[in-house]
This record gives C-alpha cells, sequence and structure tokens, in this order.
C-alpha cells in the first residue's frame, strides 16, 4: 500500500536534487532547471498533503505556485539571453562581474 | 494493487529524470530529463486525487514552460566551447548529497509519525476543476488578483529586458 512517507519520499529527493543543482552544477540552464525541479518537489509535498487531509487549500496554493514559475521562467530565461549575448558563454562563474567592458 | 505499481514506475521516472538532469553535461539532454521528471510528477498528481492540478502541469509546466526552454536552447545555438568546464562536478554532487541527507532525514522521520491514512483513488469531486474554481474565486480572490498583477508585471518586464539593448544602440 502506499503511504503518506513514500510520496513524501519521492518529493524530498526531488528537492535534494534540485538543491544539488544549484549547489554543484555551474551551466546556468541547469541551474534553473533545478529551481523548477525544486518547486516540483513543494508541488508534489502540498499535493500530497492536501490528499491526505482531504482539504483542496493546497491545492489552490500549488496553482500559484505554478504560476510563479511560468512568471519567473519568462524573466529568468531573457536576462539568460541578454547575458549569453553579452558573454557567449553560459558559465555562472563569468556572470559574477557584471559591467559590459570586453563586450565584442 | 495496479497503482502500487504505477507509483513505483512514476517515482523512479521521476528521480531518475532529475538524476539525469543533474549528470549531463549537455544542456539539451538536461531539458530531456527534466521533461521526463515533469510528467511522471503529473501522474504523481493524477494518484493523488488532483485531476486539475495533472492537467495544469501538464499544460503549464509540459507544455508552456519546457518549450520556452527548448526553444531558448536551440535559438542561443550553444556549442561546446560556450558550456562551462565542471572538472569537480561529481565531487560537488557527492558534498551537496551529503549536505542534503540529515535534512531528509529529519523531514521523513517527521511525516512517519504522522498516523497512517488511506491514499488511494477516490470517487468524489475532490480536486475536479469546479471545487477548484468555487474556492479559487472565493477564499483565495486576493492572492488570485495580486498573481495576475505579477503576470503583468513579468510580461512588462520581459519586453523591458528585450528592448533595452536596442535602445542602448541608438543612444550610443
Amino acid at each position: 500500500m502506499i503511504s503518506l512517507t513514500s510520496y513524501a519520499f519521492v518529493s524530498m529527493i526531488l528537492f535534494s536534487i534540485g538543491v544539488i543543482g544549484v549547489i554543484a552544477r555551474r551551466n546556468i540552464f541547469v541551474i534553473y532547471m533545478s529551481i523548477e525541479l525544486m518547486l516540483n518537489g513543494i508541488n508534489l509535498f502540498l499535493i500530497t498533503f492536501a490528499r491526505y487531509h482531504f482539504n483542496m487549500d493546497p491545492q489552490i496554493i500549488t496553482v500559484m505556485v505554478i504560476s510563479i514559475a511560468a512568471a519567473e521562467a519568462a524573466i529568468f530565461l531573457s536576462v539568460i539571453i541578454l547575458l549569453f549575448r553579452s558573454k557567449k558563454s553560459l558559465d555562472t562563474d563569468i556572470f559574477t562581474t557584471l559591467t559590459q567592458g570586453e563586450r565584442s | 494493487m495496479m497503482s502500487n505499481i504505477i507509483f513505483l514506475a512514476l517515482s523512479f521516472f521521476a528521480i531518475a529524470g532529475g538524476v539525469a538532469m543533474l549528470v549531463y553535461r549537455s544542456p539539451m539532454y538536461s531539458a530531456l530529463g527534466l521533461l521526463i521528471s515533469i510528467l511522471s510528477v503529473a501522474g504523481l498528481f493524477a494518484l493523488l486525487n488532483a485531476t486539475f492540478l495533472f492537467m495544469v502541469q501538464l499544460i503549464v509546466y509540459a507544455g508552456a514552460i519546457m518549450t520556452l526552454i527548448l526553444f531558448i536552447l536551440m535559438f542561443l545555438n550553444i556549442k561546446d566551447e560556450h558550456l562551462p568546464k565542471e572538472p569537480k562536478k561529481f565531487a560537488l554532487i557527492g558534498l551537496g548529497a551529503a549536505i542534503m541527507v540529515p535534512f531528509n532525514i529529519v523531514i521523513l522521520k517527521a511525516v512517519s509519525n504522522l498516523p497512517d491514512a488511506d491514499m488511494k483513488i477516490v470517487e468524489s469531486s475532490f480536486g475536479d476543476i469546479k471545487p477548484i474554481g468555487k474556492l479559487l474565486y472565493n477564499d483565495w480572490i486576493i492572492s488570485f488578483e495580486l498573481i495576475s498583477i505579477l503576470l503583468l508585471i513579468a510580461l512588462v518586464g520581459s519586453i523591458v529586458l528585450a528592448k533595452r539593448k536596442k535602445v542602448n544602440k541608438e543612444d550610443a
């Protein structure tokens, strides 16, 4: 039988993979996707507890989280396009200096 | 019995997709791993009686956001020399795992102390679009309006970010 703990286990694993991706990777696209995976893990946690308490308020919160993720995607990806055009790289270490000095 | 097998398969694919996103060097493979993970999480939503959220996850995440990511990955024409060199990647992944394991143990211990409940799929209107809409427009109306303002700000912000370069060129 599927218990509450197994759903919580899956969602915590997804969240942890997201945190590890933010810590370990230097590709800015992978960091963005790790943030999305963290949001997914938290959504799964919320939906699990919505089913557990038979209450629909966490599902509303999940709708909010998904719409915030959509807004974040638009802003983040346009910032990535700007950074990639000016620096020609996806390395996060280059982005620590935000001056436009060496632009070609 | 059937839902156990479906749960195991979906959670395996969710975790495997996340791990694939973590270890592949090319962002295109990472995006495909994330897509698998998101689709599996949508299936888990369906197992938890959240039918409306299942559709929203498929349409917004797997449809809109992943399409945006893949479109921009192809649009930027990323070559191998643009990717960062990550010589210590696996050591850092191990370090991150070592940081996250105690945190996970604490949360799982707290969750496993809760009284067990039956998580089967039930025949009711729980999670359908009609009760969710009623709840959203009655109890959560202020958050709903704030979210609409946030989406408007995001729209304006992305247009400003996309146009700024042209304005700079005209000034110079």
